[in-house]
């Protein structure tokens, strides 16, 4: 910790967030899409540690806590329903989502 | 509170909660308590008494909604804080609490019958409905970003499910991912955007808890008078707006609306509609109100843009459509930028009112309004037998006033709500936030609002005019619809709700 600054943690948390955003505007596999979102909660919960850290405050890091557990509700929930779509159509690919237009 | 925990620091002695809190929050943990209730039943009552579920569900809710009329903050002073300012209650968030109450309630009316209609399990619909529900109901009482975010995503979580519920048809189960990807999104957003606002004010002197609405207020008006606001601050206020905005379905961030909502269960679009749109209209008021008023003069120039193109976008978009609930879908989102023009009003005239009303109850009479109109047009499509996943409802809707003349005029009235024809309360909803509008001269909103309303009628009265006008296909019977009592009784008090709701409005209250 003595040789790294704020600065440094929050901007390894930048490039992992842009990174999960740009997985989940670029990837077109809905797994793939779902690890860049989690990729996204963790670059949020890294910069919150590092917050917590430098302004000494506790407060972040019980939040770290409550996101850790969002995040593993919502992958229980989301993996649920991209293993039931992948049993009804055999792919998840989220170019074949096509059954829903006007 | 436990008490060892006041002997370590006496900081935790002024921070207990106290039986006092505990009643505050009565309403949400019977709501809870009621969705365990749900499950146990479904464990131990035998098969052929299984549709007591939904039974016990909608009796707990009246109750839940009588206990909160009765004692909540109704009787109390303006405000109130509880768990050392995790919450707070006051007169709006007990009105949106009905909102919330009543959308339920409602919702289990629709999903009893349509999920027997197509085998799907009863009981856990409604065990998840009323977790979202006290979920939402705490949400809108959050008061601290913790409490804000863990209840936005339990509630969020749970809609993933009640939207993805049909297992076997496709359309549920992609509405349904479409959802999760879609909500993932703006939680990760909205999540960063707290972590940088929670970072970049920690370091100000006199903030002891920067995730607390009231100190984040505080630092962002001394900061504002001072002008230093930090680039970090004012990017995280973004990115939370930006979350909200996207479970409000406002522009740019409404592309998931129609999708989802079409492909969801009849009842979950309903109660994504208004209860999901509830939240994030009220949440998007008392942040833009709240902690973020300070920046009201930078804010309310963006949220008046997203009002008009929201306007727009919806009401554009939903004339480009034909399937009935992909319409319903795009003109809730011209609903949303009805909603966000009244916030917008609010910023540009802080304590504005219109026929003595303040923007938090114009926005509350919308939102109630909203419910009244979309619940009479959702239980038209629910009664319709079997309209199938992938068929377009409209073409169910066809010769509807020869089949059940009840269910027609449940339409109409909801329709009619819904674009604002008087004297339903629909109308004076609208009216009410037009009135908010000229009082804060937003000429341009006030413009938006007005074409959006004109374009709504023309589709809305398609809709309409297919129940009504249009004969039944060839190979369609034209049986009579034959509704259970059950389904003529809440017709009935919708509709009278949707009549003298607006007089009451208007005259008494």
């Amino acid at each position: 910790m003595e040789n790294t600054s704020l600065a440094h943690h929050l901007i390894l948390a930048g490039l992992l967030f842009v990174l999960g955003l740009t997985g989940v505007l670029m990837r077109r596999n809905l797994l793939v899409v779902y690890m860049c979102l989690e990729l996204m909660l963790a670059a949020a919960t890294l910069a919150l540690v590092a917050f917590s850290r430098f302004n000494r405050t506790m407060d972040g890091a019980v939040l770290v806590f409550f996101v850790i557990t969002v995040a593993a509700a919502e992958v229980a929930v989301g993996l649920a329903l991209i293993v039931a779509l992948f049993r009804k159509r055999g792919t998840v690919q989220s170019d074949a989502l096509t059954s829903l237009r006007d | 509170m436990i008490p060892f925990l006041a002997a370590i620091d006496p900081a935790f002695a002024k921070l207990a909660p106290q039986a006092a809190h505990w009643k505050s929050i009565l309403p949400e943990i019977a709501v809870a308590g009621l969705s365990l209730l749900c499950l146990l039943q479904a464990m131990f009552l035998p098969k052929a008494l299984r549709s007591l579920i939904p039974l016990t569900a909608r009796t707990g809710l009246v109750l839940v909604a009588v206990m909160a009329l009765t004692a909540g903050p109704w009787t109390l002073p303006a405000d109130v804080s509880s768990f050392g300012g995790l919450l707070r209650q006051n007169l709006p968030t007990d009105g949106v609490r009905m909102v919330f109450l009543l959308s339920a309630l409602l919702t289990s009316f629709l999903a009893d019958k349509f999920l027997r209609d197509r085998d799907a399990a009863v009981a856990d619909y409604h065990h998840v409905l009323l977790v979202v529900t006290a979920a939402f109901m705490l949400l809108a009482q959050s008061n601290h970003f913790v409490t804000f975010f863990l209840a936005l995503e339990t509630a969020a979580v749970g809609l993933y499910v009640l939207v993805g519920y049909l297992r076997r048809s496709e359309a549920s189960l992609e509405a349904g991912v479409k959802y999760l990807v879609a909500g993932g999104l703006s939680s990760a957003l909205l999540l960063m955007g707290i972590v940088l606002v929670y970072g970049s004010l920690g370091a100000v002197a006199g903030v002891t808890d920067s995730l607390d609405f009231t100190q984040i207020g505080k630092a962002l008006a001394t900061q504002t008078a001072a002008h230093a606001v930090s680039p970090l601050t004012l990017a995280g206020i973004a990115l939370i707006l930006g979350g909200v905005a996207f479970k409000l379905g406002a522009f740019p961030f409404h592309a998931w609306i129609p999708d989802v909502y079409q492909g969801a269960p009849t009842p979950t679009t309903a109660f994504l509609g208004t209860a999901s749109k509830a939240a994030g209209a009220f949440t998007l008021l008392i942040l833009a109100t709240g902690p973020f008023a300070p920046l009201a003069v930078k804010l309310a120039p963006l949220l008046a843009v997203a009002a008009v193109l929201t306007l727009l976008a919806g009401n554009l978009g939903a004339l480009a459509t034909t399937d009935v609930k992909r319409t319903l879908a795009l003109s809730g989102v011209s609903h949303a930028g009805f909603i966000l023009a009244a916030v917008t009003a609010a910023l540009v005239l802080p304590g504005a009112t219109a026929f003595g009303y303040d923007v938090e109850q114009v926005v509350v009479i919308y939102l109630l309004a909203y419910v009244i109109g979309t619940f009479l047009t959702a239980q038209t499509l629910v009664s319709l037998p079997a309209v199938e996943d992938h068929r377009r409802p409209q073409l169910a809707l066809r010769g509807l006033l020869r089949r059940s003349p009840v269910l027609a005029s449940a339409l109409g009235f909801g329709i009619g709500s819904l674009a604002g024809i008087p004297p339903s309360v629909g109308f004076i909803a609208k009216l009410l936030v037009l009135a908010l509008l000229v009082k804060a001269k937003l000429w341009w909103v006030l413009g938006a609002g007005l074409v959006g309303v004109a374009i709504s009628i023309h589709y809305y009265f398609s809709i309409l005019r297919e129940a009504v006008v249009r004969p039944t296909e060839d190979n369609e019977e034209i049986a009579p619809l034959d509704l259970p009592f059950g389904t003529r009784f809440l017709i009935g008090a919708l509709t009278a709700a949707s009549i003298l709701g607006g007089l009451f409005v208007l005259f008494v209250g």
